[in-house]
């Protein structure tokens, strides 16, 4: 319509002009959108007044909650000084108040529950990416040797990652006892799910006919994904569990909230029973671990898929 | 032209074959590598699965046995206090709605300060990049954990949880898409003599806008599912009544507020894919 419209007007001199034309569309448009963006705006604020009425956010609870946010984080903050930062431990065993020894002076706990935090993550990752892979080629819909098996699968991989690790790891640590044990199990049930689901998307893009080669020749469906499908999905399969390797890091430095091992343990416990220098000191060594994990992760990553695009 | 059939291929042919092509048959040092490797995930698994005391999962107790039968067993289902349930569901849903939304207002200004072509300046920007970080780096879970020890029990350490964590992800995201904006559709606007303001507003923010949205609704609905696990530290929301009721043993009933929570998860999941699809129609991001 527009376009005929601006034909016309360089037709005749009477006609209106490009501009008149653009800005007479441009009303019209907007009149047309109106009534919808009405309606999202009162939707828009319902939705809000509600929120903010069901979270009592209101502004004299926000005017006497903020202040004491500011308050926590100045205890939290350590009384470092400049003379004595680098003291050592003095002669009784004691570090000096003020020196990084003093600030740090439960490190080797410290770092013993990262080591394990760590240990977690990796042990969680392989069985979960194992039992991922072992789901992936039944729950992939190009590949389901039966209708139905492939339901089930994709249902139960949906189960696996619908409910969050934590509540996995609440469960667990009910049924195995407090330890590590509960954390690598959680962590690796929502892992198998979430990996699952991807490992499953990368089969239903993968080429058939490797497949359709090796069903000619006679190949079983074991064979068929063997050899017809594995070497073209799993570069992307490594990629993915590295990546969720990344995720679960950060997992598993917080199932220890609910008493599932690794230094989630400790971290609630200095947050919620001491407000003092001790808070950063861990908060800090967590965020340290998890920025330097991501960091190795990325670079493994990226090399991985870089030698694999160069074949 | 030579035609081979199966019966004429001997040992000598395939012991000719073999050597005439060595790599086609596995190269011995690869293969060595490869189950090497193997054996050593192997004994990483084993070591760590001992130092982990695996062996704790076969010694099943009474009340693991009991609490998955109860879990599966539903009793007294009228004396179950929906009422304080489906509160719990709504203030999870109120507490990610408000979080998100203070999130991405604040996030709208720190993503031209975290974007290279609109902070120019090194120093500054590097500098809004690193604290951003710092808020992605700390989980949501240990914000709740700091914020209640702040602000007290109750949703509001629970929005401001999610107001902190996502702050960073979303300015992070938003600056990305800032980075990555057309300069002709800019220049275009400069070219007619537009002020800065009016050059933000028609030639960025239009390019801009759909992608912000489309991104604010993804981080409303991972912060669903993550509020759901704030109350566990007591961050209010759903979670406090799922523990509540773990601590006192009512396992049937922690199964049926999880089976709500994943419906009602699912369901918002459909409707911000509705709203996505009306603003930016059907391209992804």
């Amino acid at each position: 319509m527009s376009a005929h419209a601006l034909a016309s007007s360089s037709a005749g001199p009477d006609a209106p002009d490009a501009v008149a034309l653009f800005e007479q569309h441009r009303k019209a448009l907007i009149r047309q959108k109106l009534g919808a963006n009405i309606l999202f705006l009162v939707l828009f604020l319902a939705m809000l007044a509600w929120s903010i009425d069901v979270s009592r956010f209101f502004p004299e609870r926000l005017a006497q909650g903020i202040p004491r946010i500011f308050e926590y984080f100045g205890t939290i903050l350590p009384g470092l000084e400049w003379d004595k930062l680098f003291l050592p431990r003095g002669e009784d065993g004691r570090a000096v108040p003020g020196s990084l020894t003093f600030w740090y002076s439960d490190l080797d706990k410290y770092l013993r529950l990262i080591f394990e935090t760590i240990l977690m993550a990796i042990t969680a990752t392989i069985i979960g990416a194992a039992a991922a892979f072992a789901l992936c080629f039944p729950a992939a819909r190009n590949l389901a040797p039966k209708g139905w098996v492939g339901v089930a699968c994709r249902r139960l991989l949906e189960v696996f990652r619908g409910v969050p690790e934590i509540l996995y790891a609440l469960v667990l640590v009910f049924a195995v006892g407090i330890g590590p044990l509960a954390g690598v199990i959680a962590i690796a049930i929502h892992t198998a799910g979430a990996l699952g689901k991807l490992f499953a998307e990368v089969n239903e893009n993968a080429s058939m006919r490797p497949v359709d080669g090796i069903r000619s020749v006679g190949g079983s469906w074991f064979e068929e994904v063997r050899y017809g499908i594995l070497p073209q999905v799993l570069p992307n399969f490594a990629s993915y569990t590295l990546l969720r390797f990344e995720i679960n890091v950060r997992a598993s430095s917080i199932v220890g909230f609910v008493g599932a091992g690794g230094i989630g343990a400790e971290l609630n416990h200095v947050i919620s029973f001491f407000s003092d220098d001790r808070v950063l000191a861990v908060l800090i060594l967590v965020v340290l671990t998890v920025t330097c994990i991501d960091l190795i992760s990325e670079r493994v990553r990226h090399a991985f898929i870089g030698r694999e695009n160069l074949k | 032209m030579r035609t081979f059939t199966l019966a004429a291929v001997g040992p000598a042919e395939i012991e000719a074959a073999r050597s005439a092509n060595p790599k086609a048959f596995g190269d011995p040092l690869r293969r060595t590598l490869v189950i090497g490797s193997w054996a050593v995930i192997l004994g990483y698994l084993l070591y760590s699965l001992w130092l982990f005391e695996f062996w704790k999962l076969f010694a099943s107790s009474d009340n693991a046995v009991r609490m998955i039968t109860r879990m599966f067993v539903w009793q007294d289902m009228d004396t179950w206090m929906y009422a304080q349930i489906y509160k719990g569901i709504a203030e999870t849903i109120a507490m990610a709605f408000l979080g998100t939304l203070l999130a991405t207002i604040l996030a709208l200004f720190i993503a031209f300060a975290a974007a290279r072509n609109t902070m120019p300046l090194f120093l500054p920007r590097q500098a809004t990049r690193r604290v951003l970080d710092v808020l992605r780096g700390v989980d949501q879970v240990i914000w709740g954990l700091v914020f209640v020890r702040a602000v007290g029990l109750g949703p509001l350490a629970g929005v401001l949880a999610i107001f902190v964590s996502d702050t960073g992800t979303l300015a992070k995201l938003y600056s990305e898409a800032i980075e990555n904006i057309d300069r002709k559709q800019v220049e275009g606007v400069t070219s007619t003599g537009a002020d800065g303001v009016r050059t933000i507003r028609y030639g960025i923010l239009p390019q801009i806008l759909p992608v912000f949205i489309s991104l604010s609704l993804y981080s409303f609905e991972s912060s669903t599912r993550s509020a759901t696990i704030l109350g566990l530290v007591g961050a209010g929301g759903v979670g406090m009544v799922i523990i509540e009721r773990f601590r006192a043993g009512l396992f049937d009933q922690v199964a049926f507020v999880v089976l709500n929570v994943l419906v009602v998860i699912a369901v918002i999941d459909w409707v911000s894919a509705k709203i996505r699809k009306r603003f930016i129609g059907e391209r992804g991001h």
